[in-house]
């Protein structure tokens, strides 16, 4: 997920780092007092999942978790996500420094989009709803952030065929495992701390 | 709701537990080396898997694409040194893998000089010395029987030094990490109290 540096045209890059840039301005203005500790912690969670990997034909995928993300934070997933990016590029070289908004932003988006599509279903009465939401939910925010990653690429230049498959079949064991990594928190959060979730 | 954070803090440490940190990362890496007139290139993913049908361009030291080609099943690829009027630096290897994973590998000049350049250069010297026909079919030989040895038995001690040089994660780097995560939002917390603070 994460696009290596020199992959990407300059307008796809500026074009990234401006949506970014605006997103997490607009999140910070947004972001209340106290819900600082939980965009840190949450921050740290996708900064240690990528470190997480599952081997899948001819490439090396790791888990994203911007579903969950996306589902408890809403909007702050934008600074927890940038944040835990700059450090992963610094210390790891994952992605790279010029790549940073259009990682951030194909990463963040769809967190979003789910926390807007599911965040009423998996917060919702009915415990059974809340679990498929919860699973569609991780599964929809690495489908979003592949198509992303597709689209940056083909903006660029690649064949759109080429890369619009390996979207698919790579990240669709990430799609399935990450689902099923939602299901499991979001259940044992409805079960064990409800208050977070606001149930 | 105070032990909220404790909770997530407890998922965060459970993760990494679970994760063999020395060999998870999430990038490619190409390393090349010499062997007599041919470059070996080897591609992997950081988690040790090799990139299989991935493009390998080489480029010289102006930009310009000298030749395209793809990983073997052993993320391998080889090609000999393009001759010397072709090349007059350093030699670029990029591995273009899939998903926008990318990594470059340069072999310097000097390297690439030693193995073709060398042996003529070195020779002058000794020329001065008496009977220089002799000497110099001699010391020519020689001096490609030690290259050649020299080459084969340091090649596993190149592989070693450069697969070393690369960086692995450690877990101190993991944890620092994450300090550094909660001190960038305790700095935005401290901010945003005092904003609060100045609106009371």
């Amino acid at each position: 997920m994460h696009i290596s540096e020199g992959m990407l045209s300059a307008p796809v890059l500026f074009t990234g780092a401006g949506l970014t840039a605006t997103a997490v301005a607009y999140s910070l203005k947004k972001m209340e007092h106290k819900e600082v500790p939980k965009v840190a912690i949450l921050s740290s969670v996708f900064f240690v999942a990528s470190l997480i990997h599952v081997p899948v034909g001819p490439s090396s995928v790791h888990l994203i978790l911007n579903g969950i993300i996306g589902i408890l934070l809403g909007w702050t997933a934008f600074p927890a996500i940038l944040v835990a990016l700059v450090l992963q590029g610094v210390l790891f070289q994952f992605g790279g420094i010029t790549t940073l908004g259009v990682n951030t932003f194909n990463m963040a988006l769809p967190a979003i989009i789910c926390f807007y599509l599911f965040n009423r279903g998996v917060r919702g009465e009915n415990n059974f709803i809340a679990l498929m939401m919860a699973f569609v939910c991780g599964f929809l925010a690495i489908l979003l952030s592949g198509v992303m990653v597709a689209a940056a690429l083909v903006f660029t230049g690649e064949p759109f065929f080429q890369v619009a498959k390996l979207v698919l079949f790579i990240h669709l064991p990430v799609m399935i495992l990450e689902g099923v990594l939602t299901t499991f928190c979001i259940g044992f959060l409805r079960k064990v701390r409800p208050e977070i979730l606001n149930v | 709701m105070k032990n909220k954070p404790y909770l997530i803090l407890i998922f965060i440490f459970l993760i990494i537990i679970m994760m063999d940190v020395s060999t998870f990362a999430h990038k490619v890496n190409i390393f090349a080396y010499l062997e007599g007139d041919k470059v070996y290139t080897e591609s992997y993913f950081n988690d040790g898997k090799k990139c299989i049908d991935s493009k390998i361009e080489v480029f010289d030291n102006r930009g310009n694409m000298l030749l395209e080609s793809l990983t073997d099943e052993e993320g391998m690829f080889s090609f000999e040194i393009p001759s010397e009027n072709v090349i007059d630096g350093d030699l670029k290897v990029v591995l273009t893998a899939s998903m926008g994973h990318r990594a470059e590998y340069t072999i310097s000049a000097d390297e690439l000089g030693d193995t073709v350049v060398s042996i003529e250069e070195k020779l002058e010297e000794p020329i001065s010395v008496a009977s220089p026909e002799t000497i110099l079919v001699d010391l020519k030989e020689i001096q490609l029987i030690i290259e050649d040895t020299l080459d084969e038995k340091l090649k596993p001690i190149m592989i070693e030094i450069k697969k070393s040089q690369e960086d692995r994660i450690s877990p101190t780097e993991i944890i620092g990490g994450i300090g550094y995560i909660i001190g960038i939002f305790g700095i935005i917390a401290y901010f945003l109290s005092r904003k609060d603070n100045l609106k009371f």
